[in-house]
């Protein structure tokens, strides 16, 4: 890479006047002066104030008041297992599927818990989640919006314990739950969101 | 809130944290354009930009309480955005960026220099998205949102050497692709 004068970075950095350069090196700072101004008058994204407010002018609901409002909603249930969970475990998912229970609940094995997400994209073609559940794969927890207002959400069965995870709108825009209680890094400097799923034993319900 | 002048940061972000959710349209409407306007220059696209602003003010909010200093709140949130914007660039397969194809409208009462300026413009976002993100943030804050070294130090959490060396490193890829593109 040619190095600039060092003359010509002290001119743009504001401490030397561009009088001082000769020709050529006027037409540098030039160059770079054009190239930033038209950077900053060019389109950028339209406003998301409207967004914003919605979303924090919304309270949070309790992770209790969610579950009665799951147990309340009739909803599909979304789950995949990885291989080495047994077939006995998909069996018993399969079951409850087919035969749903009569009662407002859902069989959990020893250490499952509920978990369920929920996000608004309005627009969006298709949204999934991934995470350290499913091994970040976006074809594998896509999530519903069967009445279109753009809220899309699933219900999925997991291990007790912390899981990160993020959206997938359109198959490729990643993106964190705004809504998440926690947020953490991974070891690229990125941030997942974090759901807490409490085993059966620890339900209020 | 005093009424009738305009609140500093710091008294906005009180008024906040007392419970009136509404006072933080003030900050959104304050921070809003720059914001959107470096994402959108981090990104290359105008949708990323506005989800990773979203998802910034959003964070921002629910985090808000841990502004150390409302008085800085500008670099603050620049530094939550910018966060965003680096996830987002380190999930794409190539780590590169891809520019929204959407030149200006030309105006009427003169189309020839309206494409011109597009065409100038899409080789300075071409020449911007060569650069690596540290060095593409580097120089965007600096020159397209005009922070003095120490703000953008605050911004990105970098030291100013750093950042001195990343602006000159930006300046010399721009200034060699741009006159390569002429």
């Amino acid at each position: 890479m040619t190095p600039i004068d060092p003359r010509v970075h002290r001119v743009l950095d504001g401490d030397e006047k561009p009088d001082a350069l000769d020709v050529s090196l006027r037409r540098q700072v030039q160059r770079l002066d054009e190239a930033v101004a038209l950077l900053a008058a060019a389109p950028c994204a339209t406003s998301v104030a409207e967004r914003v407010m919605t979303v924090i002018a919304r309270p949070t609901p309790t992770r209790a008041r969610r579950l009665v409002h799951w147990l309340l909603t009739p909803r599909a249930v979304v789950l995949r297992l990885r291989p080495v969970w047994s077939l006995a475990v998909a069996a018993g998912i399969l079951a409850l599927v087919l035969f749903p229970l009569p009662e407002p609940g859902i069989a959990l094995r020893e250490g499952e818990g509920i978990a369920q997400f929920v996000a608004r994209f309005p627009g969006a073609r298709s949204v999934a989640v991934v995470g350290s559940f499913n091994d970040w794969r976006p074809e594998s927890i896509p999530l519903d919006d069967s009445d279109h207002d753009g809220v899309w959400g699933a219900t999925v069965v997991l291990p007790a314990g912390a899981h990160e995870y993020m959206f997938v709108v359109d198959g490729e825009r990643w993106i964190a739950d705004p809504l998440a209680e926690r947020f953490v890094e991974d070891d690229f400097g990125r941030e997942n969101s974090v759901v807490i799923v409490r085993p059966r034993r620890e339900s209020h319900l | 809130m005093p009424k009738g002048e305009d609140p500093s940061d710091a008294e906005v972000v009180a008024t906040v944290l007392a419970g009136d959710v509404e006072a933080f349209g003030v900050i959104i409407r304050r921070y809003e354009p720059g914001l959107l306007r470096f994402a959108t220059r981090m990104l290359g696209s105008r949708d990323g930009a506005a989800d990773a602003v979203a998802e910034g003010l959003v964070r921002a909010y629910r985090h808000l309480a841990s502004c150390r200093d409302p008085n800085r709140l500008r670099t603050w949130l620049y530094r939550i955005v910018s966060n965003r914007c680096k996830s987002e660039l380190a999930r794409q397969p190539t780590g590169s960026i891809s520019l929204d194809d959407a030149p200006p409208l030309p105006d009427p009462d003169n189309v020839e220099m309206t494409l011109e300026r597009a065409e100038q413009l899409a080789m300075v976002e071409r020449a911007l998205a060569q650069l690596s993100p540290d060095k593409r943030e580097a120089f965007v804050l600096k020159h397209v949102e005009g922070m003095s070294y120490e703000e953008m130090a605050a911004a990105t959490g970098e030291r100013i050497p750093t950042l001195k060396m990343r602006v000159h490193r930006a300046r010399e890829a721009l200034l060699r692709a741009l006159e390569e593109a002429e």
